[in-house]
């Protein structure tokens, strides 16, 4: 089946037809495209912190003490360190809308290295409560056997596994496509009149943040038991 | 931000350095808040701090202050979650499958 070419056509102010040649700087058609984009994340998202709800009401007191035993120091560092990769976002934005390439670059950057930092504290995390014998293999989180977890705090710990996971993957995709602008900004392709790409990753990063304003006091904060405490009670 | 690429470039840096304080604040409020107010109730007092973040993140940060189209879509998207949570909310609450449920106990 072929399809004939039909022309686009846009209207200038004074009301005479052009015949589009490109969407290129077409900013709020593709701002709008990016943000449906994120409301499939807020679905993904929403839905994962339903099912998480749903569990902590069905095992409300195994939630409480799964939480106590999480690392609130890191995970606090974390959030802020998250908060500050946003402001760097927004300034490298800004930046570029202002016509400093440079210093748009060096606060992609910026915002890359306090990603990274946020992987790293992630690991060790994870690491610690490997060593703890608490992930998702091992046999703490697999019922039926003499060294599982009571059963509501199996479900936590596999919603906190697979929700900081997404999360985490997030901030790898993150890294990858600020690396990708940087690219395309090298090239020219990116510029102070031409910015709807560092725009959209910028909200990308927002978003990414957004999600773990909620994901961080649901795990960590969820009812402060063990106030302080950084000691795994496993 | 609309179509228009022309920046404010002092006004909108102070902007991005006082909604970042207003960030932090509000992470150290969540941080300290079980030990210090609201102790019975730190659940519902920290999903409320987040809620206020996530508003200035979408307001400030994300640009929606000024929106109208992209806020209503928001406001929807928002809607549907909250939708989701208040039928699986009825439903939880008359939860009658304990016995027999994967959810409430381990299949043997």
């Amino acid at each position: 089946m072929s399809h004939e070419y039909v022309p686009e056509i846009a209207v200038d102010r004074e009301g005479k037809e052009h015949e589009v040649q490109g969407w290129q700087d077409d900013i709020y058609g593709g701002k709008l495209g990016f943000w449906l984009f994120m409301f499939t994340e807020v679905m993904m998202f929403g839905s994962m912190f339903l099912v998480l709800t749903y569990y902590f009401t069905l095992h409300h007191q195994d939630f409480l003490n799964a939480s106590a035993g999480l690392n609130r120091t890191l995970g606090g560092t974390n959030t802020v360190v998250l908060l500050f990769s946003a402001l760097t976002m927004g300034l490298g934005l800004l930046k570029m809308r202002a016509g400093d390439v440079k210093g748009a670059k060096l606060m992609i950057w910026a915002t890359i290295f306090l990603a990274l930092v946020f992987l790293g504290i992630k690991a060790v995390e994870w690491n610690a409560e490997i060593h703890h014998g608490i992930f998702l293999t091992l046999p703490a989180l697999q019922a039926g056997n003499p060294d599982s977890l009571p059963f509501g705090q199996i479900l936590f710990f596999g919603m906190y596994f697979t929700m900081t996971g997404l999360h985490g993957f997030h901030i790898i995709i993150g890294i990858g496509i600020m690396i990708w602008l940087l690219k395309r900004i090298n090239a020219g392709k990116v510029r102070p009149d031409h910015h709807i790409l560092h725009f959209n990753i910028a909200l990308y990063w927002d978003l990414v943040h957004l999600i773990w304003v909620f994901v961080f006091p649901y795990f960590y904060m969820i009812g402060a038991g063990d106030i302080g405490g950084v000691a795994h009670g496993h | 931000m609309g179509t228009n690429t022309t920046v404010d470039y002092k006004k909108e840096y102070a902007g991005y350095w006082k909604v970042l304080i207003g960030l932090l604040i509000l992470t150290a409020i969540t941080l300290v808040q079980p030990g210090m107010f609201l102790t019975d109730y730190t659940f519902a007092t920290q999903m409320l701090i987040g809620t206020i973040k996530a508003w200035m993140i979408l307001m400030y940060y994300m640009h929606l202050k000024g929106e109208k189209l992209i806020i209503w879509f928001t406001w929807f998207s928002i809607f549907l979650v909250a939708y989701f949570f208040l039928l699986v909310g009825i439903d939880v609450a008359n939860f009658q499958f304990g016995d027999v449920s994967h959810i409430t106990s381990p299949a043997q």
